[in-house]
């Protein structure tokens, strides 16, 4: 199909979807007048039932807590198939040490490159950290900070060089972790079970509101969720940057991958 | 706190996730095989949970609140699963559909640490979340989750036919799950809820809305192009045919159905209640599925690449589905729950077969493949028998199915669609059994410089037993075969009302005894032609090239692998169904 | 005013399905795709507002503060995740298809043909002779 029939096409499709989507707008509540009657009642009756403040997280670990582990465990997809399509080509052999790119200068880094980033690294671990334990009470959580902790670990490849980013990061302990804080995440959810609760049921102490320590489980579901992020985020910058290293004309074809 | 049966339903989802999980965490310490064992265990285990569910699942719905968030005072602040029967029984056969692929891909990705099982074990939790769920919102995520785990999974070869056919099945699978949010954000602002009971509640009493109508327009879009319905089927073809054998097996046993069997979920329960969306229902699915059974069918004869042949069938069986889906009726929709069954094993051997040919012959072209298929013959019958149940053999899960499907469509007056779910079952039929003729029996002309493949060289991992990867392909045969079809009879009319929440019928109607027999003699006729056209007169041959050349090359030409191409068709498929609901 | 969120997503949707659609780069689509996907992002979080209503955290104010809807809010957070392993995933098979084909370009990056392989001269002449021969 040449280019210009596949614009016209796509006009004639907007042409008879211009006045639905008109028709459907004109049909919504009108922006910012009211609420969904169910956000309304999470914001009414969560404070008190699980002392926490942050009514999204709140959402997120508890009352709608099987999205966030669907959405834990997507994470985990993606990161997976990241590493079996890029690994599929480079092979499995040299995960464990830095690759040199023949012919590629190594560029020494300037001191006060080096000096910021020894600054700036376990400031930017910290505020990760600060951002994950504080979830239930402000704007935070396992995800966020996950990828804070993450991009931590990124300052020591500009501050390091490549060979020290990589002789910090093990790949095998990246899958621990995401493999451990998923299945943290997971045991969050069956082990009320075993008490006759339901599943991901928040049965541990609620804490006090507006405390560190309130919101019971979601806490430790946070801890998972964090340790999973930062394991795969990690993963996944690893495994694009070998990428950079790999050489360009491959030497075994996909297929004996499989 | 939970009874018994119902305390059960979480498991099913969280056995696979917590063994994927663990498996990811010790990816690097666990000795070979443990993987392979613990993945078919698990999904073995999955099915059983789920076939206990659906037993206790016959005398009505199980229903479980996540977090113990129970509804308080009619508004749902939790996610809910729940369960019918017939949810149950899908959910039971995915799981076994998985522990016999595992079997079958025993040793086939030695070299990944688990991260094949963990990939797949992650698609069958995100199907079973799908099956179970009574949340708008947490049927999205089991959507994408399964759509991550499958674009991952397709271009496992890093062939550049796979990489081009994974690319162009993301990008089209995650636009529809954007046009799946979008439905959801529009219904919940006119609802205020997300649970399936609570909208339709909402919807009953709302009368004719034109968010809900279309809301319910980007859910439906986006729910086929999952079950790859034309105008959205482009994808599937590019993914089916690239990806590893073992994979085709779930995305066309099971995978696209799921797409189709939400579609019949959320329009029965969730937008039930809406006029315009059930007027305007039969007039879309009919249309669209009848469409479908025939360019499916159509495009599987063309084929000599055998895994992209199967999966234009897949296409048009989909097709089919959508039909019986159209029927309105519970007669029509439990023959698509049956018929999601009964394609599901046939379709799962047929691709166990094409690995078997792709893993011992290393070919999967069908001119290539000429008469080289004798030294397993086993293959070869399990491969004929399975075409003959494909295009109606009165045998088995898969023509119970069809017949009820075809039942509902003759009780209503729909002649058009029956019609044309008879020739796309004949077409695909005939597709398959042409090729198994000629690679299993040396059937046709010789191909002579024609059998140089022009596809690219592809071979699957070689050394596995025949034995083993025979075996689950003949027990899915057996199965679709060995089912009691007065079991499947007796409890379907009770599964099927329970699964549309409509009070229960006493007998469901069967289409007419004749149809399957004459669908499959035109398959034996359409795969004898194809082997045997040298040798026919050319009265026959001349009238029957020239009618085919011309659709044939337009039909080639939109299947054009780009994605800019898909795009488009995609936008006037969501078109398409917004004017049909526009205009009822 | 009152409707112009909506419109916006509406807006976006299609312009990121128009920049799909006639894309010569796959990077550019993975972009024109994320322009897609922030069509559900303004579209939920629209939806989710109220004039006059404090972010849905209490801990400056009081809990009854008059707040927007953390349901989409939460729900946005899914969405950004979704977003986030989709561009992964896609990049990944673009790195993948430059080094096997060379190029950048949709047009050229072929799946399997009816008539056979993934060859980049596309002749309708190939595909023809294989349909004919099989059928």
């Amino acid at each position: 199909m040449s280019p210009r029939i596949r614009v016209a096409l796509l006009a004639l499709a907007g042409l008879i979807l211009l006045p639905c989507a008109a028709t459907v707008i004109a049909g919504l509540p009108p922006f910012g007048a009211t609420i969904a009657q169910y956000g309304e009642r999470i914001n009414a009756i969560t404070p008190e039932a699980r002392h926490v403040a942050n009514m999204v997280s709140a959402i997120n670990f508890d009352l709608r807590g099987l999205d966030t582990l669907g959405e834990e465990f997507m994470l985990l997809a993606a990161i997976t198939g990241t590493v079996v399509l890029l690994r599929g080509r480079r092979g499995e052999g040299n995960t464990e040490h830095a690759m040199r790119r023949p012919g590629r200068a190594v560029i020494p880094r300037s001191e006060a490159v080096v000096l910021a980033c020894r600054i700036a690294g376990p400031l930017t671990a910290l505020f990760g950290l600060y951002v994950v334990v504080h979830a239930t009470v402000t704007p935070g959580g396992g995800f966020q900070g996950g990828v804070i902790l993450a991009s931590a670990t990124l300052l020591i490849y500009l501050g390091e060089g490549y060979a020290g980013w990589r002789d910090a990061i093990h790949s095998h302990w990246l899958d621990a972790m995401e493999g451990g804080g998923a299945l943290l995440f997971a045991l969050c959810g069956l082990a009320p079970m075993l008490t006759g609760a339901a599943f991901m049921q928040n049965v541990l102490p609620l804490g006090t509101f507006r405390d560190l320590f309130s919101g019971g489980l979601m806490l430790v579901e946070n801890l998972g969720v964090a340790l999973a992020v930062t394991g795969g985020f990690t993963q996944l910058f690893l495994e694009f940057m070998e990428e950079t290293r790999a050489a360009d004309e491959p030497d075994e074809p996909g297929e004996e991958s499989a | 706190m939970t009874a018994f049966p119902a305390a059960l339903l979480p498991l099913p989802v969280a056995l696979p996730l917590v063994v994927c999980a663990a498996l990811l965490a010790t990816a690097h310490l666990l000795p070979g095989r443990l993987p392979d064992i613990l993945a078919t265990l698990a999904a073995l285990g999955v099915a059983i949970l789920c076939g206990t569910i659906a037993l206790h699942a016959a005398d009505g719905p199980l229903v479980y609140w996540f977090g113990g968030w129970e509804p308080r005072d009619g508004v749902h602040l939790g996610i809910g699963f729940s369960v019918d029967e017939a949810s149950g029984w899908v959910a039971a056969f995915i799981g076994l559909l998985y522990a016999l692929t595992f079997v079958f891909a025993w040793g086939f990705f030695d070299r990944t640490h688990g991260h094949f099982q963990i990939l797949m074990l992650l698609f069958l939790a995100a199907m079973i979340g799908f099956c179970f769920t009574r949340d708008m919102f947490n049927l999205f995520v089991w959507f994408e989750v399964m759509s991550v785990a499958a674009f991952a999974l397709t271009a496992y070869h890093l062939a550049e036919s796979a990489l081009a056919g994974a690319i162009n099945f993301t990008v089209v699978n995650s636009l529809a799950g954007f046009l799946m949010l979008g439905g959801i954000g529009l219904i919940y602002a006119q609802t205020g809820t997300l649970d399936f009971e609570g909208i339709a509640a909402a919807v009953a009493r709302g009368g004719r809305d034109p968010v809900v109508a279309g809301a319910f327009c980007l859910v439906a879009a986006a729910l086929m192009i999952k079950g790859a319905i034309v105008p959205f089927q482009f994808w599937l073809a590019d993914a089916h045919a690239v990806a590893p054998s073992p994979v085709s097996v779930i995305f066309s046993g099971s995978m696209v159905s799921l797409g189709l069997f939400g579609l019949a979920k959320v329009s029965a329960v969730v937008f039930g209640a809406s006029g315009q969306v059930q007027h305007a229902l039969p007039v879309l699915l009919i249309g669209l599925g009848g469409v479908t059974a025939l360019l499916g069918g159509w495009m599987a004869l063309l084929q000599r690449h055998l895994k992209r042949m199967l999966a234009f069938s897949t296409i048009s069986h989909a097709g089919i589905m959508l039909t019986g889906i159209g029927a309105l009726s519970a007669g029509g929709t439990g023959g698509m729950l049956v018929y999601v069954v009964g394609h599901g094993l046939v379709k799962g051997a047929l691709f166990m077969i094409a690995g078997i040919l792709l893993a011992t012959q290393a070919s999967i072209d069908e001119i290539a493949l000429r008469g080289l298929g004798r030294g397993i013959w086993p293959a070869g019958i399990a491969m004929g028998l399975a075409g003959l149940l494909l295009c109606g053999l009165p045998l088995g899960v898969l023509d119970q199915g069809t017949r009820l499907v075809q039942g509902a469509l003759a009780q209503q007056g729909h002649g058009i669609a029956l019609a044309a779910g008879t020739i796309g079952a004949a077409l695909t039929g005939a597709a398959v059994l042409r090729a198994a003729g000629r690679i299993f029996l040396g059937l046709g002309p010789d191909p002579g410089d024609e059998a140089g493949a022009p596809s690219e060289d592809e071979r699957e991992k070689a050394n596995r037993p025949l034995w083993l990867m025979l075996g689950p392909c003949c027990v899915l045969l057996a199965l679709d075969i060995g089912l009691p079809a007065d079991l499947i009879g007796h409890a379907l009319p009770r599964a099927a009302s329970a699964f549309l929440h409509r009070p229960a019928v006493e007998a469901l109607a069967e289409g007419p005894a004749w149809l399957p027999w004459a669908s499959l003699i035109a398959a034996l006729a359409g795969a004898g032609y194809g082997l045997f056209r040298k040798t026919l007169p050319a009265l026959v041959v001349r009238p029957v090239s020239v009618t085919q050349s011309a659709p044939t090359r337009a039909l080639e030409v939109l299947h054009s692998g780009l994605i800019g191409d898909y795009a488009a068709w995609l936008a006037v498929g969501v078109a398409l169904i917004a004017a049909v609901l526009a205009m009822v | 005013m009152t409707m112009l969120p909506y419109a916006v997503a509406a807006w976006l949707f299609g312009i990121g399905l128009y920049g799909i659609a006639t894309s010569r780069n796959f990077i550019h689509l993975v972009g024109c795709l994320g322009i897609c996907q922030s069509a559900t992002y303004v579209l939920l979080l629209g939806l989710g507002y109220r004039w006059g209503s404090i972010a849905p955290i209490f801990y400056d104010h009081p809990p009854g503060t008059p707040a927007v809807d953390p349901v989409m809010q939460a729900l946005v957070l899914t969405d950004i995740v979704v977003g986030a392993t989709l561009t992964a995933l896609l990049l990944v098979l673009t790195i993948q298809a430059y080094k096997r084909g060379g190029s950048l370009d949709p047009e050229k990056l072929r799946p399997m043909r009816a008539g056979g392989g993934s060859r980049r001269n596309q002749a309708s002449s190939r595909a023809d002779d294989g349909a004919g021969k099989t059928s």
